[in-house]
């Protein structure tokens, strides 16, 4: 049973709804300090044959109380809260979701270049796919709007374009076509419609279009021409997406009932956190954040606040498969499998895990034939948002990733893999960070349920996100620039509790970890060669202040960018093998 | 664990929804008995538009083009006739370019329907009509026998099942087909021929079962004009037995082949129906249950990917399996001989 907490530290239950599973965590203080005491997953029961997402999120919440030994819902299945003196219940809930159908979207802006890429990367931010998008320079007629409105039928429509002082004739315009499309449909058909442009024509739009459909009015995404403002028109497309997958998936209300409102989609929490995590870290390097579901995958990258979030709805590793599929050259996924297999059982794993997304690889083939899909859909989408991360962001090279602090991945595949060290190698095949970066693996899947907490209690995602219910597998750094293969690249010497270890000395193409103790902290002095960068400047060196010993000690990546996989079976065995081979855990 | 079910039964009834995707009129009524090619109901859709700018034409503010607007919503319009103006001499005058349609107006513009097609909605199954949604779709009942697929090409037919897989591990080549087929939905085993699969669609026959296909097959199966169901994925898979000895004992019976891809949010999966004149209104298929000693299952990965067997042990706790994973899982006794250790999750019900 939990002991008394002051009124001020109350206590929190997180569900996630995922298109595989359900998770729930229960939070609560112990010493004064926010901690994680559960956290639980069950099959998620949105789809076919239960037709009832709450059918998991109860088996989930009974996992919870079975574990803390507190009751958490009434007779009712409501929330007991606040939580009682008794110990019974949790003072709040919040539901995230990721689990229903996709949203169908046509996307309208004035600007090829300018307001519609806004309105693209508004709707990429939520699960959507975009079906249709228009702009003034379009070359098709303006009756091609009503016609792929009636062959799409989209279940919203995002209208954009305008600065506040600018634009307003063209915008009407694109308006009064809408209007007529939505004309032509029966009114239980047609679609939401979120209006996103100059703020100054909404009473116009209003007037236009409010009696036509429901239509959702939100701040300009783009009040200028310099500067985009995705942030309150996301909270908008949140809370419209939530109204039109409560219309299709059974029992979404009653979640949102259950958590008081505290109701967001999995990728805008988890965007949350990252962006949160963000503001710690000096500029100009930022914090990545992965999340790769059986659906989609996510990526949030922030830097001091500013967050670019991207979610990539057709690459997953269940029904995102075949996504993957259409994208990607069979060898970009063999080539991370160590072991010999066939091109026809690679594709036939890949071709019926879509099938039935739900199930796991019980054997070594299967498992590795996943890792190895896993890391190309990573990889793939940190491609994708390249363009989209903010402009200061600094990259050594054409083609990396920046400079980034922290960076953590989510997702089962890489959270729950058998041995910490597939998931390291995941991460650093498929991401390749460059420079120093921390490496933490979100296993117990809090980010999102904490970016999600935070709007109820910030002391509470701030404490946990400090406390080790993440896994920190090391920090590691990777110089980047050109280097003889098997050349010496980078020396470094670690300073422990004042005491000086022996310099280590590591060679272009290779993989390893540098002993430190888990939770340990040392100075490093990183002294690249052959002008090698790792963050300090092209043959740099210096004091990395305070590193802190992760699973696997300290990582040195120093296969290069991009890393190269030799394409000949025994040379790809012999190069995989050997990566493996020097990273220990502490 | 709610457990994830495929059904394959040989007698059972089915209820149906059937909608259109817009406004139209229900041609049956309750009652009334329809196979699977009846139109149930139409709409009147278009998919081609013009829009005319009224207010450019008649060099009009936007807000005065409906008070010369000479034609109603929904009037059939000549090429050529006026649709707005003033009714003076050499007064601006809005045509019609082509034959259509004023179907709405708005800021100024006018939109005409240049084409005037009709959606019919097929019943798509052979069955009873139990409910009308005036305006919108029927609900159906159907009873007879059902079988579910994992994967089909989007495409449907209705033809006499013909047997050609007389194991489950039958493989389909192309000098097994010939015209004799013509208009039969074949069954069939695995399938890695594309010649096989070309050869069938010029016989032509109105479409195949088949247990597996050839993953490099996948692009060409879905561009064929005749549907094409897989009763377990892709690879070489053998045909689970209960499927077989089915489609074995219904070998001649009408059947209508629906290979729709599958919803899981929808519920549609594709499917074989094969109606029966002697099924009475067998009970309704069972809902969603949990996984229970003595159910029977089919084990959706390797190493057993494809078998059948019956849940003799619900394991505590979770098990380690060969990748390291550790999961729910259950002892199953296979159909063919021995036991395994299964995840949950690899397993679904067949119902």
């Amino acid at each position: 049973m939990s002991e008394k907490r002051p009124k001020s530290a109350p206590s929190l239950v997180t569900v996630d709804v995922g298109s595989v599973n359900t998770r729930a965590q229960f939070f609560d203080t112990v010493e004064g300090s926010y901690r994680l005491l559960a956290s639980v997953q069950a099959p998620s029961t949105t789809a076919a044959p239960a037709h009832d997402l709450n059918i998991g999120v109860l088996d989930a919440l009974e996992q919870v109380e079975e574990l803390t030994g507190r009751v958490l819902l009434s007779e009712r299945g409501l929330l007991i809260s606040p939580d009682e003196e008794s110990g019974a219940g949790a003072n709040a809930l919040t539901a995230t979701f990721s689990g229903g159908p996709i949203l169908k979207v046509i996307t309208i802006g004035l600007l090829e270049g300018v307001s519609l890429t806004s309105v693209n990367n508004l709707v990429n931010s939520t699960y959507a796919q975009i079906v249709d998008s228009f702009s003034l320079g379009d070359r098709r007629k303006p009756e091609a709007i009503i016609d792929s409105i009636s062959q799409t039928k989209p279940d919203l429509i995002v209208l954009g374009g305008g600065t506040n002082r600018g634009a307003s004739r063209s915008v009407i315009r694109l308006a009064n076509y809408l209007a007529l499309a939505l004309k032509l449909l029966p009114e239980n058909l047609r679609p939401d419609l979120l209006f996103v442009g100059n703020e100054n024509l909404q009473e116009e739009i209003e007037s236009l279009l409010g009696a036509l459909t429901r239509l959702h009015l939100a701040e300009n995404i783009r009040p200028n021409l310099e500067d985009e403002n995705l942030g309150p028109a996301a909270h908008s497309l949140s809370r419209i997406a939530y109204e039109i997958q409560a219309r299709k998936v059974p029992g979404l209300d009653q979640l949102n009932i259950l958590a008081g409102g505290h109701y967001h989609p999995t990728a805008a929490a988890f965007g949350r956190s990252i962006r949160f995590l963000s503001m710690v870290i000096d500029y100009p390097k930022g914090m990545l954040g992965v999340d790769i579901g059986a659906s989609s995958t996510t990526v949030a990258a922030a830097f001091s606040g500013e967050l670019d979030l991207k979610v990539y709805s057709n690459l997953g590793i269940g029904r995102g498969l075949n996504g993957l599929l259409e994208e990607t050259h069979l060898s970009q996924i063999s080539r991370w499998l160590s072991p010999e297999i066939a091109e026809e059982d690679i594709l036939d794993y890949l071709y019926n895990k879509p099938l039935a997304p739900q199930t796991l690889p019980a054997t070594e083939q299967d498992l590795a034939i996943e890792q190895a899909a896993a890391r190309q859909i990573m990889r793939l989408a940190i491609g994708k948002s390249l363009a989209g991360f903010p402009q200061d962001a600094i990259y050594p090279l054409p083609g990396t990733v920046p400079w980034f602090d922290r960076i953590m991945v989510s997702g089962s595949v890489v959270a729950h893999a058998p041995r910490l060290i597939q998931s390291l190698l995941m991460i650093l095949d498929s991401i390749q960070p460059v420079g120093i970066a921390t490496i933490i693996l979100d296993q117990n899947n809090l980010a999102a349920a904490l970016g999600a907490g935070a709007e109820i209690n910030p002391l509470l995602a701030v404490q946990v996100l400090e406390s080790n219910s993440f896994v920190n597998l090391g920090t590691v750094i990777s110089p980047v620039g050109k280097a003889r293969s098997g050349s010496p690249v980078l020396r470094l010497q670690m300073v422990i509790d004042g005491e000086k270890k022996p310099v280590v000395e590591v060679n272009e193409g290779s993989l390893q970890s540098v002993s430190l103790p888990m939770g340990k902290t040392a100075d490093v002095y990183v002294y690249p060669l052959q002008n090698m960068d790792v963050g300090l400047g092209p043959g740099h060196g210096g004091w990395v202040r305070r590193v802190v010993g992760g699973r696997f000690g300290l990582i040195v990546d120093a296969r290069g960018r991009p890393i190269t996989v030799p394409s000949q079976p025994d040379r790809r065995k012999a190069n995989l093998d050997n990566w493996q081979q020097y990273l220990l855990e502490s | 664990m709610v457990a994830p079910v495929t059904y394959i039964q040989s007698r059972t009834t089915i209820r149906r929804r059937r909608l259109l995707d817009a406004e139209g009129n229900v041609l049956v009524k309750v009652g009334d008995l329809v196979s699977s090619a009846d139109t149930v109901a139409q709409a009147a859709t278009s998919t081609r538009h013009i829009m005319l700018d009224a207010a450019r034409a008649l060099n009009v503010p936007e807000n005065r083009v409906a008070g010369l607007m000479q034609r109603q919503i929904g009037e059939m319009v000549e090429k050529g006739a006026i649709i707005a103006g003033r009714r003076a001499v050499g007064a601006r005058l809005l045509r019609a370019p082509e034959n259509g349609r004023v179907v709405a107006f708005s800021g100024g513009q006018v939109l005409l329907q240049v084409d005037d097609e009709s959606t019919k909605l097929p019943a798509r199954l052979a069955g009873k009509i139990v409910d009308v949604e005036p305006g919108r779709g029927v609900i159906l009942q159907y009873s007879g026998a059902w079988l579910q697929g994992v994967w089909g090409n989007h495409r449907y037919g209705d033809g006499i099942l013909q047997l050609l897989a007389k194991r489950p591990d039958h493989v389909l080549t192309a000098d097994a087909i010939d015209m004799s087929m013509r208009g039969a939905i074949l069954v069939a085993g695995h399938c890695n021929q594309l010649q096989a699969l070309e050869l069938a669609g010029q016989v032509p026959i109105r479409g195949l079962i088949l247990s597996s296909l050839a993953t490099r097959l996948w692009p060409a199966a879905r561009k064929l004009e005749y549907p094409i169901l897989l009763t377990e994925g892709f690879g070489r898979l053998p045909m689970n037995q209960v499927a077989h000895q089915l489609l074995s004992d219904l070998n001649g019976e009408a059947a209508t082949l629906n290979a729709q891809p599958t919803d899981p949010f929808e519920d549609l999966r594709p499917e074989v129906l094969i109606p029966l004149s002697d099924a009475g209104t067998p009970p309704l298929p069972t809902e969603a249950e949990n996984f229970r000693l003595g159910q029977t299952v089919r084990i959706l990965r390797a190493p057993h990917a494809g078998e059948i067997g019956e849940i003799t042990a619900l394991l505590p706790g979770s098990t380690l399996f060969p990748s390291g994973l550790r999961a729910k899982a259950a002892e199953i006794a296979l159909s063919k001989r021995g036991h395994a250790l299964v995840p949950l999750a690899n397993l679904e019900v067949l119902g």
